[in-house]
């Protein structure tokens, strides 16, 4: 899955005319060359939004490759565990997220880059020094120097002086050891031996400045030891004052960036500005660097730093007077202007499914040299919905399995990189979209389709610990992580639930899980009026009898716009595996919806008694053309489609009434069903029914 | 990034990032004016010579004016340059003016180095005289060599910057010398006295390079040394006795302007002769041979052919032209005859040309000539008025100085050719010019002051010059000069036959011209 750029991110990446990216960064992407900024004084705060599975860190990594060597660049995964907790033996009041995470951009954004050298931290440094500084209470002088020696790594200019100053670091380290291990007041010992030392080894006015930085400290009383006891007191005492200490941190690390940018001689060196890239941002430390960061700015403290954030789910939460943004919105302009919230300084953009279009490129870029149905990229983008991960992982697994229908895909074994062992391609793509701790109770949950039903099934299927309250739990968690809440579906992303579904179908041998949950729902919609729910799940464990029949003998009398639906409901049922005529599991390949559909299977059929036999045998092969080509993992099959609008054209002679919408279907449907398209309401492209299932046709 | 062309790199690592950028543009300036002087460097050789003297662009000659010690690469003038230089860097800056001896020192011609070298001996002589021997007078004199090329081509460039030299520390304040009467030399002196810049003719005798010649002065501030043409040939003619019928006149055509006088000035003498006169057209450059040669043999059969009273030629032309009718009377058929050829002083460098063919003048045949100035004059024809074995003893004793140090070595001297004594007394005019110039209180003249001091040398002012009395009319021409009669001697030299004075008796002891 190496692909040279991104598809379908033109509006961050694009250069002429310039995405989002150069606009911010005032660097064209993998070039050295200068752009105009879109905002010369102060910038928004960028914070990718979307779901697991949209690109977001496919998105930070090319922002890193793009503007690696060109412009200082950091990116750190809020996730890693390096953030988690404190590493052994280091105590958990010296350590914090932030902290590390400070530590880490940092490292990362020193490094020399086109036209100038490295970035020194003396203000960051300090501060990190002083925090550790607290936790060498009982150290031993082998962890103190190595900690002290990584934070004093920051002030490595590595110029022609850097012999001089590693000396200095050696020297720095081994002065603060000697305090820390030392009787007396431990901290403050520190403290005073990093920061004379930073007067002494430097006599430049740049550095002079930093090490008088920490006198504005509140309450330093013009010392800049004082303001350093107090910031390493504060981080110590933990909650607000902790946060307040966090805060002091990240104005230290941008005040010595803007420290590196000022001045003639940088100016002169350096283009475009600094790139911070966050990833995983909801999780710590990102709502901390986010929030002081965004703090600052609106109280007036600027830097030119361009944040680029990514997290699952839209944050309404913390980023609640965010200005927000499509990612096509911010193609040529962003249109951010903050008001007085901290939170509207940040300039949340969705990022979109990719389009049809970039589905093809992606297959064809990864299936260069293996051939595939001309179909299957539209087929895929049907399945997926423009999700990016779902669109490459099918894509590589057609790779590596040769072309066969999606399902084959999903189920066959991908491997996606050497060091892992190949995994189903479903379940690859499971680990990646759907939270790990609650994939259990989402495969089970998939089929449910509002709480109640959810509930049902978690009795039924799930431990009795995992009562209502944890499915109302898991509900909002999907909506946190930013999967779309759809009415009718407890999964509301079709793509995910249709995954979720085939591993329910696929958990046990015997699809005793499969059948225990759909039988469950069953149960659940006992009433007349429920008859479609009942007859959609029926049908997914192969029970066709009873649709045909109650769509026949709703035919005449049913309205007929509502029959459609009804149609098109119970035929999205998912469909994983061949049955044969009982339902039961069918060895053999192909799929026997097309026969069925096609009629040739109308000979050994034997109408009930007293049913029409010709509309029972085309409500019957109309149900199975509906179904085949209404199933997100099957190529649609054109003769099946001929199929399919004859048996509509049949149906529009019977009903004079309906005969308009019936023909407008036999029209929209196959045409629909062979661009790879939902089958809509005829005439109602945009499917703006009031009906609660109105979009379950389309998974 | 290897794969990225040198463009992209050029682009991107150096024109985007602003201090690579004025980097390097500047090393790129640097780059381009480093080239730029290279390649000037190559394509244009440097083309100074020396202090104050380069190379025309059209030419190899060094030219200018020389302020230092240079020689001209001739080795034989090294010795009295290097004098000159001493004698120029002891003195004192703003203590002296410049004097600029102005000879073709480019020449190749070794007759014309002769003279140049001796001219330049005698200027030297003069100076150190001017400087050492005269109770301190003021101003010093320094003493500079001037050269508008071998023929005078560039006299242009050398004429401004003596002109220049008039208002910078140099303080020019005369140009003596100028050689021989050439068309170039004219147009040189016209320019010099044009800019108000004292003009001191040394071996000038042109007539048309002289003021006063039909009522005009068109150089003024010029001075002679010389007698004109024709107060030589008014001499000539007085002690020779030349009369129509014995006499044939051979001319230079179209000639220039020394003998073109000459030529008049024979003419005049020999008016209503039975005899035509005979042309010959020599090279431009006349120090070159030519083709004129054949043309003498001929004026040779002619010679033969005239009645046997005829015994005198009377030679217009410059030396080498007169040594190849020399060389050609030597073959005559009618070697029994005996001729005398008269001429100007030219003759005088043929004393000691290699190229003449000497035995000639041992078949009936004599050469003599007016000299500019000879040094048995005054010792074997002692007159009372007009110049004196006094003053020539001045010169004597400072060539004999002159042998060793401090005031020599100069390089070989000789005297018969009177070029170091006419060089002597023509800066010698030109110091006396600029002391009596000199105002009261202080010790510089003005320019304009020296060129007005000409018409006062005369009476008791007068120039007491190894060649003679220099007295100067109101045009700067020297009145009644003694005129040196010198006869070529078969054995390579010149015999000094007799003083002759253009008005036939030497001046009185006034030494007034008539008005």
């Amino acid at each position: 899955m190496v692909h040279r750029r991104l598809h379908g991110r033109g509006a961050l990446f694009d250069v002429d005319p310039a995405g989002l990216a150069p606009r911010l960064v005032g660097l064209r992407p993998h070039q050295h060359r200068g752009h105009p900024f879109e905002h010369p004084g102060e910038l928004p705060f960028v914070v990718l939004t979307g779901a697991r599975g949209l690109g977001k860190s496919a998105v930070l990594a090319e922002l890193r490759d793009a503007y690696k060597g060109h412009t200082p660049v950091a990116l750190i995964d809020c996730a890693e565990p390096q953030f988690a907790g404190p590493p052994a033996e280091r105590p958990a009041e010296s350590w914090s997220p932030v902290a590390q995470a400070l530590l880490v951009i940092a490292e990362q954004l020193a490094a020399p880059v086109t036209g100038a050298g490295r970035i020194t931290f003396p203000r960051l440094m300090s501060g990190l020094v002083a925090v550790a500084a607290s936790g060498w209470g009982d150290a031993d002088s082998e962890r103190i120097r190595r900690e002290v020696e990584r934070i004093l790594l920051l002030n490595e200019s590595g110029s022609w002086v850097s012999g001089l100053a590693g000396r200095w670091a050696g020297k720095v380290a081994a002065k603060v050891v000697a305090a820390a291990t030392g009787t007396g007041p431990l901290v403050s010992g520190a403290i005073e031996a990093t920061l004379e030392s930073v007067a002494e080894g430097f006599t430049s006015r740049r550095h002079q400045k930093a090490s008088v930085w920490y006198r504005t400290y509140p309450n330093a009383g013009g010392h800049a030891q004082r303001g350093l006891m107090l910031l390493a007191e504060h981080f110590r005492a933990g909650g607000t004052s902790r946060e307040h200490a966090e805060r002091y941190l990240v104005r230290a690390l941008l005040a010595d960036l803007t420290e590196a940018y000022a001045g003639v001689l940088p100016r002169m060196q350096r283009l475009g500005r600094p790139l911070v890239l966050i990833d995983d941002a909801q999780t710590a430390p990102g709502p901390g660097l986010v929030e002081a960061v965004l703090s600052d700015r609106a109280q007036g403290i600027t830097d030119q730093v361009v944040f680029v954030a990514a997290r699952r789910g839209e944050g309404r939460g913390e980023l609640r007077s965010a200005v927000r943004r499509e990612l096509p919105e911010v193609a040529r302009r962003s249109g951010w202007t903050p008001d007085a919230a901290p939170s509207s300084r940040a300039l949340l953009v969705a990022l979109a499914p990719l389009s049809p279009d970039d589905t093809l490129h992606i297959v064809g870029a990864v299936c260069d040299d293996v051939p595939v149905p001309p179909q299957l990229p539209h087929a895929t983008h049907r399945l997926t919905g423009g999700n990016p991960l779902g669109i490459a992982l099918l894509a590589e697994s057609a790779a590596q399995n040769r072309a066969g229908s999606l399902g084959e895909l999903l189920t066959a074994d991908v491997r996606l990189d050497e060091d892992h062992d190949a995994s189903p391609a479903y379940q690859a793509l499971l680990d990646r979209l759907v939270p790990a701790e609650h994939l259990d109770e989402l495969t089970v949950l998939a089929a449910a389709h509002d709480h109640d039903s959810a509930c049902a099934l978690a009795a039924a299927l799930l431990p009795d610990t995992f009562g209502p309250a944890d499915v109302r739990a898991l509900r909002t968690r999907l909506a946190e992580e930013g999967l779309p809440t759809v009415p009718g579906q407890f999964v509301g992303d079709p793509f995910v639930r249709t995954l979720l579904l085939l591993r329910l179908h696929l958990r046990d041998p015997d699809h005793a899980s499969w059948r225990t949950a759909h039988e469950t729902l069953i149960a659940h919609y006992p009433e007349p009026g429920q008859a479609r729910y009942r007859l959609h799940h029926e049908l997914a464990l192969g029970n066709t009898e009873s649709a045909v029949a109650e769509l026949r003998d709703t035919f005449h009398t049913a309205d007929i716009r509502t029959w459609l639906r009804t149609l098109r409901f119970v035929a999205s049922a998912p469909y994983f595996h061949a049955h044969d005529a009982d339902g039961r599991d069918f060895t053999g390949h192909g799929d026997r919806r097309a026969a069925v559909a096609l009629g040739r299977t109308d000979a050994g059929q034997e109408p009930p008694e007293g049913a029409d036999a010709v509309l029972h045998l085309r409500v019957r092969r109309l149900l199975h053309a509906v179904w085949q080509l209404g199933d997100p993992l099957v190529l649609p099959d054109p003769k099946v489609c001929d199929r399919l609008r004859f048996e509509l054209e049949q149906l529009s002679n019977l009903r004079p009434a309906g005969n308009a919408l019936l023909w407008r279907a036999s029209r929209d449907w196959p045409a629909a069903a062979l661009a790879g398209r939902p089958m809509a309401d005829p005439g109602d492209p945009e499917d703006t029914d009031d009906g609660p299932d109105d979009r379950s046709g389309e998974a | 990034m290897a794969r990225r062309g040198v463009g992209t790199w050029v682009r991107e690592s150096v024109w985007e990032i602003p201090l690579r950028r004025y980097l390097a543009l500047l090393v790129t300036a640097a780059l381009v004016t480093g080239l730029v002087f290279g390649v000037r460097t190559l394509m244009h050789e440097d083309r100074s010579c020396a202090p104050g003297v380069s190379r025309p662009a059209d030419s190899d000659e060094c030219v200018g004016v020389a302020t230092g010690s240079y020689d001209f690469e001739h080795a034989q003038l090294r010795d009295v340059v290097r004098a000159i230089a001493r004698e120029n860097d002891r003195l004192k800056p703003g203590s002296y003016v410049t004097v600029a001896l102005m000879l073709p020192y480019s020449s190749t011609a070794a007759t014309n180095l002769n003279d140049i070298q001796h001219q330049l001996q005698g200027a030297y002589l003069a100076q150190y005289q001017a400087n050492h021997d005269a109770n301190g007078e003021a101003p010093a004199i320094r003493l500079v060599l001037a050269n508008p090329g071998a023929t005078g081509d560039h006299w242009e460039q050398t004429v401004d910057q003596l002109a220049r030299m008039t208002t910078s520390a140099d303080r020019l304040r005369a140009v003596a010398g100028i050689g021989q009467s050439t068309d170039n030399n004219k147009k040189a002196v016209q320019a010099l006295t044009r800019r108000g810049i004292p003009v001191v003719g040394s071996s000038i005798t042109a007539d048309d390079l002289a003021n006063g010649q039909g009522g005009k002065d068109p150089y003024p501030g010029l001075a002679r040394v010389s007698p004109t043409n024709t107060d030589e040939a008014r001499a000539l003619a007085s002690f020779a006795k030349v009369s129509a019928g014995k006499a044939l006149l051979v001319y230079d055509k179209p000639g220039d302007p020394y003998t073109r006088t000459l030529q008049e000035s024979f003419a005049a003498l020999i008016k209503g002769s039975p005899y035509e006169p005979q042309p010959f057209t020599p090279p431009a450059d006349r120090s070159k041979e030519g083709t004129t040669a054949n043309t003498f043999r001929q004026i040779t059969h002619l010679v033969c052919d005239t009645s046997r009273e005829t015994d005198t030629i009377l030679f217009a032309g410059r030396h080498t032209q007169l040594r190849q009718f020399i060389n050609a009377l030597g073959g005559r058929g009618c070697q029994d005859r005996k001729f005398t050829v008269l001429t100007g002083d030219e003759a005088s460098y043929l004393t000691h040309e290699r190229d003449l063919d000497r035995d000639a003048l041992r078949h009936h045949l004599s050469v003599r000539y007016t000299s500019l100035a000879h040094p048995d004059a005054w010792a074997k024809d002692p007159a009372k008025t007009g110049g004196s074995a006094a003053d020539f003893g001045v010169l004597q004793r400072l060539l004999t100085a002159a042998e060793r140090k401090p005031s020599g070595p100069i390089g070989s001297v000789a005297l018969d050719d009177g070029q170091l004594i006419i060089g002597y007394d023509a800066l010698q005019l030109a110091v006396h010019g600029i002391r009596e110039a000199v105002p009261d209180g202080r010790n510089v003249p003005s320019l304009a002051d020296v060129g007005l001091q000409w018409p006062q040398v005369k009476g008791s002012l007068r120039v007491s010059g190894a060649s003679g009395w220099i007295c100067l009319d109101v045009h700067g021409n020297p009145y009644d000069k003694a005129v040196p009669i010198v006869e070529l001697t078969p054995e390579g030299g010149s015999r000094f036959v007799k003083i002759a004075w253009p008005e036939e008796k030497p001046p009185a002891k006034e030494c007034l011209p008539p008005s």
